[in-house]
């Protein structure tokens, strides 16, 4: 999958395009907004990142000319003006999707895995990792074939993981996802650790094997430990 | 508008000799009047008196023609002229006195014996000469004639010259006396003006703690220097308040940053393994969002105060919200073995509002109330009605309450009680900031009530959405 990335700040640009090489995805890096704009009309990609602002001409400029030349390729601004105003203007525009700087990395994978599923979502009736099973329709969990009593929030917590498995989800992403918090403001990473807590012990402490990692100063993946 | 003068007392000089100079036109205008109404009066007792005597002096001729029987020689002097006419009552003239030199007293009568004029008129010779005339019809040995006599009207218009001369003497003397003593007055009056723009001109921002001076404060000057002050007042507590604020935010914005910097220059001392330097890497990612997470809270706040929220109101239930912020954090009370309990039972009490925005407010109080109360507590959310048209809704603690002098100050930003503990928490101080924004932009209040070592109450209190309620109707006849 081939990622244009459209951003003036070489430290940024330069971390994310490793970030985005270690998880299998095509790179190639505009510095400038006229850079991204011949990029784009002379090769072909799966996904442009449009930072908006940009020396010269803004990131909304470059999307809106894109746009009305026939561009189908989903387009993923980054602002970071945080203002509803500037959302819906990026959305008006043509983008596909908005990320407010400063973001998580793995909230950026999130939404580009978001944008390149979309149109054919994920649904997946039953969900597994290593030995642990989840049915999303009977709402039952079994762990080496022993179901695992949770509950509503932490069944649902187990599902998020489960669908973004060996990937880190962020405490924001489980705000926003899980619980349904949009406003970043609201104290939820307490409570978000809590229960991530229980869910450990109903899920790993009993095993050997433990699924649930903290990444520190990141958030949470599930997956096997080597 | 070229010429209006620049100055207001200069402006003030200039109505006073305006309405000054009208009022002595009038005044003017109403005394010559009176003047030439009264001496025309003397003028006409004289006139007929006149009448009468050359009535008596009067005698037939033949040929129908009259004439006078004496005459005074000092009639010559001719301040005491005496123009006479006789006509027949047929417009026929009967004798002109030689002062007329021919000209006519008017025009000749009717053959009804009506003289076609008012009695006495004013009028003017063919020679210019002014006279006041009047006529009397009067029968001689049967015959009846029209006799008119008149008398110059000369010094009685000098007169009146001479006065308005007077006047037009007078007048300028009294305008630039009263130009000169307005222009004084009102400088008199406006000086307090200038000595407070002169102050007020000192007063900068470095300088707020200035004051204007209030001469008598009951007077309209003395008022507005008192306004003034007042407004100085509330502008140097706000530039504290900014001082304080950008102080106390540099503070906070410097603690992570000082932290990640520290963390990362300690690390590249010496050779850390791998998972140390990950710890490392976590340690310091901690704190990028404990930065992040406070830039986002002050962001909130200012988009707040440029009023740049807009609330998306629905009609809502305080107490299932309270139940939802409940049951969001009953967790973290879990945690430290709390019991927070929802005391209310009527779900009647709604509030128009923004979900997200209230019940982050409800929860913020939550999150305060778990983190300050000891273990084993209990925390009760309780939904009221508060009077007619107001619903509280009291987050109530058993922690130590919050002592006396703290108590005004806990919604400032970034105030804490006591901030080494808050700050091991993660707390800012912008949490209660955030609930008494959310509370007054819905209309409402927040209060506290503490008690020291026995909790604290925080009280909001908000417009109770009025709703027909089916239940109070049918019981209407209570």
């Amino acid at each position: 999958m081939r990622i244009l990335l459209v951003e003036d700040e070489a430290k940024v640009a330069r971390a994310l395009k490793e970030g985005l090489d270690r998880e299998q995805y095509k790179v190639v890096v505009a510095r400038t907004g006229e850079e991204g704009f011949y990029l784009v009309n002379a090769e072909e990609f799966d996904l442009v990142i449009l930072d908006v602002m940009l020396p010269g001409r803004d990131g909304l400029q470059v999307l809106s000319t894109l746009r009305k030349r026939g561009l189908g390729t989903p387009v993923l601004i980054l602002t970071a003006r945080d203002a509803v105003e500037d959302r819906v203007q990026g959305l008006d525009t043509g983008a596909d999707d908005y990320l407010v700087k400063p973001f998580a990395f793995p909230e950026l994978l999130a939404r580009i895995r978001a944008l390149s599923r979309r149109g054919r979502p994920e649904q997946a009736l039953q969900l597994r990792y290593a030995d642990l099973e989840l049915d999303v329709v009977a709402r039952k969990v079994k762990r080496n074939g022993k179901e695992v009593d949770l509950t509503a929030r932490e069944f649902e917590l187990l599902e998020y993981l489960l669908h973004h498995r060996e990937q880190v989800v962020s405490r924001e992403m489980l705000a926003r996802d899980v619980w349904k918090e949009t406003s970043r403001a609201t104290p939820l990473d307490n409570v978000i650790d809590v229960h991530i807590a229980r869910l450990r012990r109903k899920v790993d402490d009993p095993f050997d094997r433990k699924l649930i990692q903290t990444v520190r100063g990141v958030g949470f993946v599930l997956r096997e430990e080597k | 508008m070229r010429f209006w003068p620049r100055h207001v007392r200069s402006r003030l000089t200039l109505w006073y000799v305006v309405v000054l100079g009208g009022v002595l036109v009038l005044y003017a205008g109403g005394a010559l009047l009176f003047l030439l109404l009264s001496l025309r009066e003397e003028l006409d007792r004289n006139l007929v008196e006149d009448v009468e005597t050359v009535e008596g002096l009067l005698a037939n001729e033949p040929g129908g023609f009259v004439s006078f029987r004496t005459m005074h020689p000092e009639e010559n002097d001719s301040s005491l002229q005496r123009f006479v006419e006789v006509w027949s009552p047929t417009g026929s003239l009967l004798y002109r006195s030689p002062l007329l030199q021919g000209q006519a007293l008017g025009r000749p009568p009717k053959p009804d014996g009506d003289t076609g004029e008012p009695e006495p008129f004013s009028q003017r010779l063919a020679n210019g000469l002014r006279v006041r005339t009047a006529s009397s019809t009067y029968h001689i040995e049967d015959r009846p004639i029209v006799l008119r006599v008149a008398h110059s009207e000369e010094g009685l218009w000098r007169e009146l010259r001479e006065f308005l001369w007077v006047l037009l003497l007078a007048f300028p003397v009294a305008l630039l006396l009263a130009g000169v003593g307005g222009y004084a007055l009102a400088r008199k009056a406006l000086a307090p003006i200038d000595t407070m723009s002169h102050r007020a001109e000192r007063i900068s921002a470095d300088r707020l703690h200035e004051r204007l001076p209030v001469g008598n404060p009951e007077d309209e000057l003395g008022k507005l220097a008192s306004v003034f002050n007042v407004m100085l007042a509330r502008l140097e507590a706000g530039f504290e308040q900014l001082r304080r604020f950008t102080a106390d935010a540099s503070h906070e914005l410097r603690t992570p940053l000082t932290a990640i910097r520290s963390v990362g220059e300690v690390a590249l001392q010496d050779q850390k393994s791998p998972p140390e330097y990950r710890d490392v890497i976590g340690s310091m990612l901690e704190e990028v969002d404990r930065l992040t997470r406070l830039v986002e809270n002050l962001l909130a706040l200012s988009r707040a105060d440029a009023g740049h929220i807009q609330l998306q109101r629905a009609d809502l239930s305080l107490l299932t919200l309270a139940h939802e912020a409940r049951s969001l954090v009953e967790v973290l009370a879990e945690e430290k073995q709390q019991r927070i309990a929802v005391d209310g039972d009527d779900p009647d009490l709604r509030v128009s509002a923004d979900r997200l925005i209230l019940r982050q407010a409800i929860v913020n109080l939550l999150d305060n109330a778990i983190k300050y109360s000891p273990v084993e507590r209990r925390i009760v959310i309780r939904v009221r009605r508060g009077g007619d048209s107001q619903v509280f809704l009291e987050v109530i603690d058993q922690g130590p309450g919050i002592p006396t002098e703290h108590r005004s100050r806990v919604f400032e930003r970034f105030y804490r009680v006591d901030s080494a503990r808050t700050r091991e928490w993660g707390g800012a101080g912008l949490g209660l900031s955030i609930v008494q924004w959310a509370v007054e932009a819905h209309g409402g209040e927040i209060t506290l009530e503490s008690e020291e070592g026995r909790g604290c109450t925080f009280r909001m209190s908000l417009p109770l959405t009025r709703i027909p309620n089916p239940k109070r109707n049918k019981g209407g006849t209570q």
